[in-house]
């Protein structure tokens, strides 16, 4: 119990390092806010001006508008590690791979969290979507999804980090594996929006928690390796 | 700058008692199959300060990224205070302090708040006491505050060397330790070299200007192209290679 406590410590002052360095530098939240500002703009005038149509197509909006910007945000976030050499001597603490892991993720969650909620309410108000109606399940799925997004791009960030091509191979690398949740993540907020007429919402809830439970594991258990030369 | 540095106190025992700080055995590490390190085999003894000395290529610095358990070894084995660095790591890193080229510092945080997060990771007693400490001792107390993006490379130098006085290593690895130094901060390196020494913790340490260092090491060990060529002084010795008997076959040999 001690040793997870711990961990938590440590995970905890990760994290708490990632926010004031972002806080201080804005090197991902003001990058990734635009970024995603941008995508809805262009994805909104691709379809015009039919208002129908957009809010049909406003879950999917949502959430490749979280999904291009997450992959900009955790890949900003571990940038922090290879100026002079950090990540080298946050791997030379006598402490838990899995800490350093969940520290990251949580750094990265924050962000995430913070960009869901904006892309959110840019969504409601861009697309004229009521999301005041649906608030409680929206708000679960973005956390949901921002987790999964976090957990998956902490993992790839930590394998991309190191190499010259990071910012080509990280969307590479993480797309595939986001697929699932980029599904659960969309049915679950369009059943949200729509009130959920076919019962489905919680089984599209359920699918992002075991994503988020798989990839949290998967993601703890082997960012270790990646930290050794 | 106070007049003494404060180092992490430790059970010292008898000086027969503790066990080597570091052994070596034909300790090897190939990069792109060409063997920076190409078998060595040392013993040093606990609380000496050992300077690693030749030229540019030697494998000074591979050396002591492997002991930091940086990188690992491609053959050999390498043991600290009797743990084995690639079964055993973790235990390692809690003995283990490392000063390497790059110092691991987060610019958008203050000097303070890049030792006190280190402080966290090392678990260290009374942080804000020691934090408060290792800045004074390093002569950067005054610029505690402040951002370390407009730290100069010797300021950034200085805080690293602060990290170390933040944790209770047995083995500190100094890669260049006076680069980028000035008149003081090489002064400052004299004065920690000699407080580890009276803490009884075991230095290794690289260095270009050996003449700085001929009051401060007890023995030293020269490199040349990834193996030993000699060993001077106290505190280290060169040890049989297994890979001398006939039938063994060298790094290079297995490369070629």
């Amino acid at each position: 119990m001690s040793g997870l406590r711990s961990e938590a410590r440590v995970a905890l002052a990760i994290a708490r390092k990632d926010a004031l360095a972002e806080l201080r530098g804005r090197h991902a939240t003001v990058s990734t806010l635009f970024f995603a500002a941008i995508v809805l703009l262009l994805f909104g005038f691709a379809l015009g001006p039919d208002s129908a149509r957009l809010a049909a197509a406003a879950p999917g909006l949502l959430w490749l508008a979280i999904v291009f910007a997450g992959i900009l945000a955790v890949s900003r976030l571990h940038l922090l590690e290879t100026d002079d050499e950090a990540l080298e001597q946050l791997a030379l603490y006598p402490v838990a791979r899995r800490a350093i892991y969940a520290g990251k993720a949580l750094g990265g969650l924050a962000v995430m969290l913070v960009l869901g909620l904006v892309v959110l309410g840019a969504v409601g108000v861009l697309f004229a979507v009521d999301i005041g109606g649906a608030l409680l399940p929206l708000l679960v799925t973005v956390v949901l999804g921002a987790t999964g997004i976090a957990a998956v791009g902490t993992f790839y960030a930590g394998v991309t980090v190191r190499l010259r091509a990071r910012e080509v191979m990280l969307p590479l690398l993480m797309l595939p594996v986001l697929a699932p949740l980029l599904l659960g993540a969309v049915k679950a907020t369009s059943a949200a929006l729509t009130g959920d007429p076919f019962g489905e919402l919680g089984s599209w809830l359920q699918l992002l928690v075991a994503f988020d439970v798989i990839m949290v594991a998967a993601g703890a258990a082997t960012y270790g390796y990646l930290l050794e030369d | 700058m106070p007049q003494t540095i404060y180092v992490s106190p430790r059970s010292l025992g008898a000086f027969d008692e503790r066990p080597p700080a570091v052994v070596t055995a034909d300790l090897a590490r190939l990069f792109a199959g060409s063997p920076a390190l190409a078998g060595v085999s040392l013993r040093v003894e606990p609380g000496a300060t050992v300077a690693l000395l030749g030229p540019n290529g030697a494998g000074k610095t591979t050396l002591l990224r492997l002991l930091a358990t940086v990188i690992r070894p491609s053959y050999g084995t390498a043991q600290v205070d009797g743990l084995d660095i690639g079964r055993e790591p973790e235990l390692v890193r809690v003995r283990v302090a490392y000063l390497s080229h790059a110092t691991g510092l987060y610019d958008d945080l203050t000097a303070r708040e890049n030792l006190a997060f280190a402080a966290e990771m090392l678990g260290t007693p009374e942080p804000r006491q020691r934090v408060s400490r290792a800045l004074q001792d390093v002569g950067l107390a005054g610029r505690a505050d402040d951002r370390v993006r407009g730290f100069s490379a010797g300021m950034r130098r200085r805080l690293a060397l602060g990290r170390i006085l933040l944790g209770s290593a047995s083995l500190v690895l100094l890669d260049e330790p006076y680069a980028a130094l000035d008149a003081d901060g090489m002064a400052l390196v004299d004065q920690l070299l000699t407080a580890w020494r009276e803490a009884g913790v075991t230095v290794l340490l690289t260095s270009h200007a050996p003449e700085r260092l001929a009051v401060t090491i007890d023995g030293s060990v020269v490199l040349d192209r990834g193996v030993v060529a000699e060993t001077r002084g106290h505190g280290v010795s060169e040890l049989p290679s297994a890979l001398d008997a006939p039938s063994a076959t060298r790094p290079q040999q297995v490369v070629s």
